[in-house]
């Protein structure tokens, strides 16, 4: 028989190589020194199964094929529109991040992912809590409408505190307007997986990032709506460990899957071929 | 008025909340409830009245007066299964052609243990969804709080207005201020730089008016501020009677999706605090 044994093609578990990030000296699940060119070629996750948090940096050449990565609307920035100047003016606050190398909170492009092509959108938690903002929507919203219409499929990596306090109202309409173009992809049949990292909550979880296709999300990853200090505070109550994590979300019927980052890359590729190639 | 009073005269126990406005602007209201999966949310009235000579579905946050009311209603605020609720009236309405309308009144959804447990999240994130899938005509108004993804979550429509003295905020003043600074207490700092109030949303293009309240504000005179949220609804509601679905559903579609064209197109735009 002619069949393609999709198993037998060995998928790298990453694109490319990738960057070295800042790593703590002992790994906090387990306490084991850490080497860092060995954490790198396992997609920064220890062997004890802790992942590390990763910007938008790693995590494009973690998905891309070497090379693959065509980033758009890089150039757009974000500005203080409510005049926001406590603790720290808000425009000073995106000044130094950019100054820092970021750029914005979602960073989107076309991609290949073991040579299929791809819409990827990865968000960057070290840019202002890898908040929702009008910049990050606007990304989120035109590739979503680009992968629609062109039919390729869409690729979401979450890290996110919620909605952009600091954008205010305009923030909040983000939502809206991500789920309206996730409804324009979904109408038109194109794949939509989202891979929940650590963390991703409030107006993020509440729009795009539970709304795909396939939601698959990282062992151990912190996946909600209200965070569990704001829980606290608000209804006194103590919540069981584990609470919110990956595994609690797969429990409550919330994520498809629970995959390490080390079969993240493989589990995607098949997803693709089953879904492109039915 | 400073911002933090307009914030306390929408919170107001003795503001009108969503069936004192329903039950003037429909007498002959049947609520319905459930969302056909396992409960019926209380904190969100839903069902039909004759508006206007015509059947129209009702929705809105509903907070109780009394404090066994109160407690029975979650102070408004809705767990997964309201959501769900919702989605499924607004398909009933979809099925017979009625106009909905949605009043929102709500600090947000449920922030506890339980609403998490049966996906908040995915609830409010599916009903957002839908909501631009809905192929009658919508029209939202606040008419007290509007608060964060609860607030959203009900409050995709084909025109949204607000009335005088309520606020539409991404989050609480408590919360912004418990996420900015850690510190809830600082309440009023973050009510003044989160620019909730009518007057500044309406100048952003969020909503499409603010309806003015009679003096003393919507609480000294029920029919008043019931009449002028009438009028309003109704001036919204007529021409989208009129449009072609496909039209409303892009026009729908349209909005949310370049609301904030007003600041792109002008990066400085926005109004300032003096």
């Amino acid at each position: 028989m002619a069949v393609i044994d999709r198993h037998a093609k060995k998928v790298p578990i990453a694109g490319g190589e990738l960057p070295e990030i800042l790593l703590p000296t002992n790994c906090p699940g387990c306490g084991v020194a850490l080497v860092l060119a060995q954490m790198r070629e396992q997609n920064y996750v220890c062997d004890c199964g802790h992942h590390f948090r990763l910007s938008a940096e790693v995590w494009i050449p973690i998905i891309a094929d070497e090379g693959s990565f065509h980033e758009r609307w890089g150039d757009v920035r974000s500005h203080d529109l409510l005049n926001w100047i406590v603790p720290k003016r808000y425009e000073a606050v995106v000044d130094e991040l950019l100054a820092e190398g970021l750029n914005e909170s979602v960073r989107t492009g076309t991609a290949t992912l073991d040579a299929m092509p791809i819409w990827l959108a990865a968000f960057d938690f070290g840019f202002v809590g890898g908040t929702l903002s009008i910049v990050a929507g606007e990304r989120l919203a035109r590739g979503m409408e680009q992968a629609a219409s062109t039919g390729v499929p869409y690729i979401l990596v979450c890290a996110s505190g919620g909605a952009r306090m600091q954008e205010g109202v305009l923030a909040l309409m983000q939502m809206a307007k991500v789920n309206a173009a996730v409804g324009a992809l979904h109408d038109a049949g194109v794949p939509f997986f989202s891979v929940l990292t650590d963390p991703t909550f409030g107006g993020t979880a509440a729009s795009l990032a539970l709304l795909a296709d396939v939601n698959i999300a990282e062992p151990g990853a912190a996946i909600g709506f209200t965070g569990p200090r704001v829980i606290k505070q608000a209804t006194y109550a103590d919540l069981p460990p584990g609470f919110q994590s990956a595994e609690f979300q797969l429990a409550h019927g919330q994520v498809d899957r629970v995959a390490s980052r080390t079969e993240l890359r493989p589990l995607l590729s098949h997803l693709l071929e089953m879904h492109v190639n039915p | 008025m400073s911002v933090w009073e307009v914030v306390e005269l929408a919170r107001h126990p003795d503001r009108p909340y969503s069936m004192d406005y329903i039950k003037r602007l429909a007498p002959d209201f049947v609520e319905l409830h459930g969302d056909r999966l396992s409960a019926d949310d209380p904190a969100l009235v839903g069902g039909l009245g004759r508006w206007r000579g015509r059947t129209t579905m009702f929705l809105g946050h509903q907070k109780g007066r009394t404090l066994k009311e109160r407690v029975g209603r979650n102070w408004g605020m809705m767990h997964p299964e309201g959501y769900r609720k919702a989605i499924r009236l607004a398909h009933h309405a979809a099925r017979f052609g009625f106009p909905i309308i949605s009043l929102i009144d709500t600090p947000g959804a449920y922030p506890g243990a339980g609403a998490e447990e049966r996906g908040i999240a995915s609830a409010i994130a599916i009903a957002i969804m839908e909501w631009f899938r809905i192929p009658v005509p919508i029209v939202a108004a606040v008419i007290g709080e509007g608060g964060s993804g609860g607030a959203l979550g009900m409050g995709v429509a084909d025109r949204v207005i607000m009335l005088e003295n309520s606020i539409y905020s991404v989050a609480s003043p408590e919360a912004a201020a418990s996420i900015v600074w850690r510190d809830n207490s600082r309440k009023v700092e973050a009510a003044e730089q989160l620019q909730l109030t009518s007057r500044e949303i309406v100048a952003m293009g969020v909503v499409e008016e603010v309806v003015p309240e009679p003096i003393g504000s919507a609480r000294a005179d029920y029919d008043a501020a019931a009449a002028a949220l009438d009028e309003a609804l109704a001036r919204h509601m007529e021409p989208l009677l009129e449009m072609p679905t496909g039209q409303l559903l892009q026009h729908r579609y349209e909005r949310f999706r370049y609301i904030d064209s007003l600041v792109r197109a002008e990066p400085g735009f926005g109004p300032k605090i003096d």
